[in-house]
């Protein structure tokens, strides 16, 4: 369950970057970037169900719980290992590794609360019916986009 | 103290990490990383245990015998040629993971593809979509 991005609310603002960074004493697990000026999407873990990360790390401090992919800090060695096996770069290893804990501990992650364009949910079924509705007004349109 | 076995040593950040004492030092320039151990004479064995590769072992200290220094050449990317792993670290990913975990959608190899530049391929996929929609709606 990773939180969902409808890409096309996006504003580029990058307050996800600052909410992260501020709840996780300034190592943030997300970036934003931008797609030339026409768009832009944060980019951080999709706790993948077949998490390369996890087979890689060593001590098993990553690790599934669920669908979530965790980390267990006391674990690490900081090897960095998981960095490199990490398909789309969204684990860093300072010392130690960090990456997206979904903010572990808070009833709703900071990005997904501070986002001011509500680009960021935890709802797979609300990003999705949001695209729906999007393609049914299109449709409506006379398919112009 | 410590031997290291150089056929097996990946090069990462464990065993100088973990060293409460400063033993294991760690040197790196954007084309190389060493790894220098010092004849250490703690009764500790957390580097050994830590290691990924199993290359550390304990044993006699001996005054004679001189202090390994590896030195591996930093693995530049296929994409954007900055250097940012080593090569025995990589290939260790590439044995840790299954064949179809190795290729992205593309075919491309990201294992050898710099974390920088897996981010920015994320992201460039993940709009393509929504670029094409809105430059299509620009006059
Ligand atoms: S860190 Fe990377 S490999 Fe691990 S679960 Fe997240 S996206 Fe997947
Ligand atoms: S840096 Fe930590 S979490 Fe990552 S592979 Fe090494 S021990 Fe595991
Ligand atoms: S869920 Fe929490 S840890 Fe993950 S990107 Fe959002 S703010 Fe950062
Ligand atoms: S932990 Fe093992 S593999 Fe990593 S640098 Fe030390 S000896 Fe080499």
């Amino acid at each position: 369950m990773p939180v969902y991005v409808d890409i096309s609310r996006c504003i580029g603002c990058r307050s996800c970057e600052v909410a992260c960074k501020r709840v996780h004493g300034g190592s943030g697990h997300v970036n934003v970037h931008f797609a030339g000026d026409n768009a832009s999407v944060p980019v951080f873990c999709h706790h993948c169900e077949e998490a390369s990360c996890t087979m890689a790390c060593f001590t098993q401090a990553l690790h599934k719980v669920g669908e979530r992919t965790a980390f267990d800090v006391e674990k690490c060695t900081g090897c960095g290992l998981c960095r490199l096996a990490c398909p789309f770069g969204v684990v860093w290893t300072d010392k130690i590794a960090h990456k997206c804990d979904l903010c572990e501990g808070r009833e709703t992650p900071a990005c997904v609360l501070t986002c001011p364009a509500n680009a960021l949910s935890l709802d797979f079924e609300l990003a999705s019916r949001r695209a729906r509705a999007r393609a049914a007004l299109v449709a409506a349109h006379g398919g112009r986009r | 103290m410590i031997k290291v076995d150089e056929k097996k040593c990946l090069g990462c950040f464990s065993c100088s990490n973990v060293c409460p004492s400063q033993n294991i030092t760690r040197t790196e320039t954007p084309e190389l990383r060493s790894v220098h151990w010092k004849r250490c004479k703690e009764e500790c064995d957390l580097c050994v245990e830590f290691c990924p590769a199993k290359a550390l072992t304990l044993v006699p200290y001996d005054e004679s015998c001189p202090e390994p220094t590896l030195s591996f050449d930093l693995v530049a990317c296929k994409i954007c040629g900055s250097r940012y792993a080593t090569e025995p670290m990589l290939k260790r990913i590439e044995s840790s993971l299954p064949a179809n975990l190795q290729k992205d959608s593309t075919g491309l190899d990201w294992i050898w593809v710099c974390p920088v530049c897996r981010r920015n391929i994320e992201a460039e996929r993940a709009t393509k979509q929504m670029v094409l929609g809105r430059s299509r709606k620009s006059p």
